[in-house]
């Protein structure tokens, strides 16, 4: 019986140092509120190399970009720097966190693009809710120059050209995320009968950090019905992004001349080596521009 | 009754104890952070700090999500947390210390040093901060400043930058307790 006091004696004296001091910091570990986390920076620049990633911008925020590419053709010699460049001037905003906007214009092929851009779902990373961020994305194009082309060139509508993607993609540590892209896109016209007007593809994209600003990137987009009337070849990028301040870089060495969507995905005509006429140096410099500060 | 009296005698002790000020807590407390340097002024506010003060033993805590901090362009917030602070790595910044020569029971405002470890980065250094700590009717509210050099903490700026984010980082702090219940 008296073992049973000092016992519950003994109890009472925990149960008040129980709130002392020596573990303050475990306290308030129990005190965080339950708020969701997201993953963040999964790609840091809306394009992996050649084509989307899941990121959008915050509202307010204005990107000023400039994609290019250079190569050199088989036959000619190199008059500066190289023979051929195509570059896209583009413009986009974030109208909220979620939508996003943009336009470009680029010279080879002379095509116009424009996109609409949704942010549907965000990974989580606190074990609750989705395991991945997905992003739709809806681009559509137009062929100014078609001499190239291969779709009709009889009026504006045989022109355009429009891609759908739904953008699917993890951070699965903090240095590496990827992406997988399943992508319908469907031509207005086709200038040869035997070419299919409605093309799929899927695409796979990859990022993976290597210091505190500098990260390697690859894309690879499969298509699985190309057009018949020549040989084509699948899209491929490898490359590295310089993430520092608010000018974002990326260099990638690729096989695709065109930057529109529908153009790389279906219609890249030569495959990925190191001869002149296949290999394209690409080089995208992104200035972002926050308009509403916060 | 004899078996009675030991556990009536330590209720009565552990009572009159009780009358010492109990654990308070700061749940909006607020951190923010200054860099100044002659091409860029940087700075960020955390509004969702905790804090916990037991004026008994003179003890504090403060802990807080480095993805909390919010920066007036997004970008910057998202270059912070991923090439700077490696927030994945690293999410919570922590400080735990002791007020040195705390009278708990004095009403208006005291300036004492705090002598603790603040871990930022993974990283646990001995860290002094002058804190302005007062007691309003048994309510505290501490406040103050100090500088942290982010050298210390193993954050790494490139040289690009170099002239853009300041050596050594001011931090502002402000958090106002109430009583701690535990749930």
């Amino acid at each position: 019986m008296k073992k049973k006091a000092l016992f519950f004696s003994c109890l009472c004296l925990m149960a008040y140092m129980g709130v002392g001091a020596q573990e303050l910091l475990q306290t308030l570990e129990k005190e965080y509120p339950e708020a969701p986390q997201y993953a963040f920076a999964t790609f840091k620049t809306t394009r992996i190399a050649l084509g989307h990633s899941v990121e959008t911008r915050k509202k307010g925020t204005m990107e000023l970009s400039v994609f290019s590419r250079f190569w050199n053709l088989p036959e000619r010699t190199q008059s500066f720097v190289a023979d051929r460049m195509n570059a896209r001037f583009g413009i986009s905003y974030a109208l909220t966190d979620r939508w996003s906007t943009g336009f470009g214009a680029s010279n080879l092929d002379g095509i116009f693009d424009g996109y609409l851009k949704y942010r549907l779902v965000e990974q989580r990373t606190d074990g609750k809710g989705s395991p991945v961020g997905i992003t739709l994305l809806q681009n559509s194009s137009y062929r100014s120059i078609p001499n190239r082309g291969i779709n009709a060139s009889d009026g504006f509508w045989d022109k355009l050209a429009f891609t759908s993607q739904l953008l699917i993609a993890k951070k699965f540590t903090p240095n590496f995320s990827m992406q997988l892209s399943p992508t319908f896109i469907h031509r207005n016209s086709s200038r040869a009968a035997e070419d299919p007007n409605n093309h799929f593809a899927v695409g796979f994209g990859a990022r993976y950090k290597v210091g505190g600003h500098v990260s390697i990137t690859s894309e690879y987009y499969y298509l699985a019905n190309p057009v018949n009337s020549f040989e084509t070849f699948d899209p491929f990028a490898l490359g590295v992004n310089w993430e520092l301040t608010d000018l974002l870089l990326q260099f990638y060495l690729c096989n695709v001349g065109n930057i529109a969507e529908d153009a790389f995905i279906t219609q890249t005509r030569n495959n990925f080596n190191f001869r002149d006429g296949n290999l394209y140096f690409g080089f995208n410099a992104t200035f972002v521009l926050h308009l509403t500060k916060r | 009754m004899k078996n009675i009296s030991l556990p009536l005698f330590m209720l009565m002790v552990v009572s009159g104890l009780a009358q010492e000020p109990a654990p308070q807590i700061a749940r909006q407390g607020q951190v923010s952070f200054f860099s100044y340097t002659t091409v860029e002024n940087i700075e960020a506010i955390n509004n969702h700090v905790l804090s916990i003060l037991d004026p008994s033993d003179h003890k504090i805590a403060v802990s807080m999500l480095m993805r909390a901090f919010v920066f007036k362009k997004a970008l910057m917030q998202e270059h912070f947390n991923e090439s700077y602070v490696e927030s994945d790595s690293y999410p919570k910044a922590t400080f735990e210390g002791t007020i040195l020569d705390f009278d708990p029971y004095l009403e208006g405002v005291q300036t004492k040093m705090i002598e603790g470890q603040l871990t930022v980065h993974g990283i646990t250094k001995e860290t002094n901060i002058k804190a302005h700590i007062e007691n309003l009717k048994g309510n505290y509210s501490i406040h103050g400043d100090f500088q942290v050099a982010i050298k210390d903490f193993e954050i790494r700026v490139p040289p690009v930058v170099e002239k853009n984010i300041a050596k050594t980082i001011a931090i502002t702090f402000q958090f106002e307790y109430t009583p701690y219940k535990t749930q």
